[in-house]
């Protein structure tokens, strides 16, 4: 009886103008899709590439220099690019893709795309995640809107009533009927996406085993939205109403729950703004120790505490340069310093990410959307993680340069320059973002969510279809 | 195979069937007749356990409808005025879906084989019911019964707003079916066709059964006469 209904089901599909058209716009929206994402990748990576080896070399070829002035020259760290953003390009359009890394100051990360493009870019991309979390659930609803209503309004539920039809064998039917076309161009994106990304030249993160993981999360969010539809249609009597009650719940699921969200986290634990942070920063930095300045209360301190360590009377009688030693200190001070701000902004997020949590409970797209990017490495989670990285790399290389400075040199001996081959000791920065099975720990709660919504809604719609 | 026993449904303080006690044998095809509001397709949808009695039994092939509503169905197919079908499947893919709803599973040839029988035109089987005529629809129901082997036909009005050669073919495809043995319960307002197909015939009033007759014991004058005496049309009548 299933099967029968799935066939009937499909081929009254198959026969609709409406859906044939509808199944031929998404395809070749997301052909496009994942052209333009497939070009945008490549061109990125080859970007990061070309960035990483010139920048290096320069670093490298520096010449003698005092390791001061190398560490104010600074370097950068540069954001890669990950397979999956292939497919869900998260925030890394606006999320900057390199840190200018230098001596006593933390960076944000610069050279966002979004701010390369116009103010055009408001419209958004044509990406493969705009189809597969806005456009997906809408062919769903204009594939199960009247799933029941016709048969309503055709009066064929009567005579299916008559021939003893089981009110779960007909639901599963047409459910499958509203499954399978979505389960097929989901698989097909998903499989020429790993055949994509399995033969480009990535930078060795590729795995297919987050790219089957991602697959499932769209897969239950796709399920949660069939089960809403024909709930919706066992429930109507109009097909009219029926599309209008979907379409509402596609816009409150999908467009205002996400905006929503945002707005009440933000008021509930807004952000300091730039200035103020900059503000904050500048003045737990001035209330310590300054490397560049030997007069200062905290540099003085500094200097009669090491003295008194190493029991000599002058600064020029320690085994080392007490001015790289104090640039350390300074740094060592102000790497605190940003650790502190950065911490509450960090705390800030958090709290943020808990009230969309919390809101996930009224929309499947909040978990499927936070699934979606953390798997893809492209989430906030993972740039905040890489921006860590590029602090902690900063920090080692401001020690690195001090410590040739302070162990190769006199007091007082700013002339002093480090070997034109010292550049090369320090490690180039490589940033490894979270494991597959780190990401779905830290993203428990939003699979547990999309679960709930899954057994809810399934839960629902058996419940509510009992008699048809 | 079709009994009522003391069958009354009420909607409030409205008697929509009162206390209707029927019996329709294997082989017989009993015509309900009665006006709009006598209780004919309440009868039929208790029949079908769409909805339930009030008080009173419904029996199909000795099950109860309300206790068996399930086991019931497999026994019975339904033809109600228009017969909807699905309009973007062809006449053999209905067909097909509802004989397989009823657990029966027939290749394309049998399937061809019931609508011939049911009388629709070979040239008709593969397209698509939105081409179809009322009367066309009804004889894809009739092979969805005969697909179904259903021992009990029930039809509420199902010559309404046929043409008289399509009402006439109806009618003999009922005889073919009261010739295998199915028990036909017909709802319908047409006295002719009443007369011409039925085995027995039944008058109803006000949620009541009136009269009954055996149709070969009454020509069509007199159950003219018996239905406009039942109804109070007095003028008509005389």
């Amino acid at each position: 009886m299933i099967a029968k209904t799935f066939l009937k089901e499909t081929k009254e599909l198959l026969r609709e103008g409406r859906v044939r058209i509808a199944v031929i716009i998404v395809l070749m929206l997301l052909g496009v899709a994942v052209w333009i994402s497939t070009r945008h990748y490549q061109n990125v990576n080859a970007q990061y590439a070309m960035a990483k080896t010139a920048e290096r070399v320069i670093w490298d070829n520096q010449g003698e220099k005092n390791p001061h002035s190398a560490a104010h020259y600074g370097t950068y760290a540069f954001k890669p690019k990950y397979p999956l953003a292939l497919l869900d390009q998260g925030v890394d359009k606006f999320a900057g893709t390199s840190i200018f890394l230098e001596a006593h100051n933390r960076n944000e990360a610069q050279f966002s795309a979004a701010a390369d493009q116009t103010a055009l870019a408001r419209f958004g991309d044509l990406t493969p995640d705009f189809i597969l979390l806005f456009i997906l659930p809408l062919l769903i609803i204009l594939l199960g809107y009247n799933s029941f209503t016709k048969e309503r309004e055709m009066g064929t539920l009567t005579l299916l009533q008559s021939q003893g039809i089981s009110s779960w064998k007909l639901l599963l039917g047409k459910w499958t009927a509203v499954f399978l076309p979505i389960f097929l161009i989901t698989t097909a994106l998903f499989l020429i996406a790993g055949l994509l990304l399995g033969n480009l030249k990535d930078f060795g993160v590729f795995n297919w085993s987050s790219l089957v993981m991602m697959y499932l999360v769209y897969i239950g969010y796709y399920i949660i939205f069939i089960n809403i539809v024909l709930l919706i249609s066992s429930k109507t009597k109009k097909s009219g109403i029926s599309l209008v009650i979907s379409l509402c719940v596609w816009i409150i699921a999908c467009l205002a729950a996400p905006k929503a969200a945002s707005n009440i986290a933000e008021n509930k634990h807004p952000y300091p703004s730039r200035q103020e942070f900059a503000a904050n920063i500048l003045k737990d930095k001035k209330q310590g120790l300054d490397g560049h300045n030997p007069w200062s209360k905290e540099a003085k301190l500094l200097e009669q505490k090491v003295l008194q360590e190493y029991g000599v009377d002058s600064l020029h009688q320690l085994p080392f340069n007490f001015d790289g030693y104090r640039m350390q200190k300074s740094e060592e001070h102000e790497a605190e310093v940003y650790l502190k701000h950065y911490n509450y902004l960090k705390d800030q997020y958090t709290q943020q990410a808990k009230v969309y949590r919390g809101l996930a409970a009224i929309s499947p797209y909040l978990p499927t959307r936070f699934l979606s990017m953390a798997i893809a490495n492209t989430d906030y989670a993972t740039h905040w993680d890489f921006a860590d990285a590029a602090e902690d790399y900063r920090v080692a290389t401001q020690k690195f340069l001090n410590d040739n400075f302070a162990m190769n040199s006199q007091y007082g001996d700013w002339a002093y320059q480090a070997d034109a081959s010292f550049w090369k000791e320090l490690p180039a920065f490589e940033y490894d973002p979270p494991e597959l099975k780190e990401t779905l720990k830290s993203n428990g709660s939003n699979l547990m969510v999309m679960g709930v919504w899954l057994l809810g809604s399934f839960g629902l719609l058996l419940f509510t279809t009992k008699n048809i | 195979m079709i009994i009522t026993d003391n069958l009354t449904k009420k909607y409030g303080e409205h008697t929509a069937l009162d206390h209707l006690n029927l019996n329709v044998n294997a082989g017989e095809i009993y015509c309900l007749l009665g006006a709009n509001g006598a209780g004919k397709t309440t009868t039929i949808n208790l029949l079908l356990g769409f909805i339930e009695p009030t008080s009173g039994s419904a029996f199909i092939n000795q099950l109860n409808v309300k206790d068996d509503a399930k086991a019931t169905k497999r026994f019975l197919a339904y033809i109600p005025e228009n017969l909807m079908l699905y309009p973007g499947l062809t006449a053999v893919e209905n067909l097909d879906y509802f004989s397989g709803i009823a657990g029966k599973k027939f290749g394309n040839n049998q399937l061809k084989t019931f609508l011939e029988e049911a009388g629709l035109q070979a040239d008709a089987f593969g397209n698509r019911i939105s081409t179809f005529s009322k009367g066309m629809r009804q004889k894809v129901g009739i092979a969805i019964a005969l697909a179904k082997e259903a021992k009990v036909l029930l039809l509420d009005e199902p010559t309404s707003g046929l043409d008289p050669k399509a009402s006439n073919e109806f009618g003999l495809l009922l005889q073919q079916l009261r010739s295998k043995g199915v028990a036909t319960l017909m709802a319908t307002h047409d006295l002719f066709r009443a007369k011409e197909v039925g085995s027995h015939i039944g008058i109803m009033k006000d949620g009541q059964l009136k009269q009954q007759f055996v149709a070969e014991d009454i020509s069509l004058s007199e159950l003219e006469q018996a239905y406009l005496n039942t109804m109070d049309y007095k003028e008509l009548a005389s």
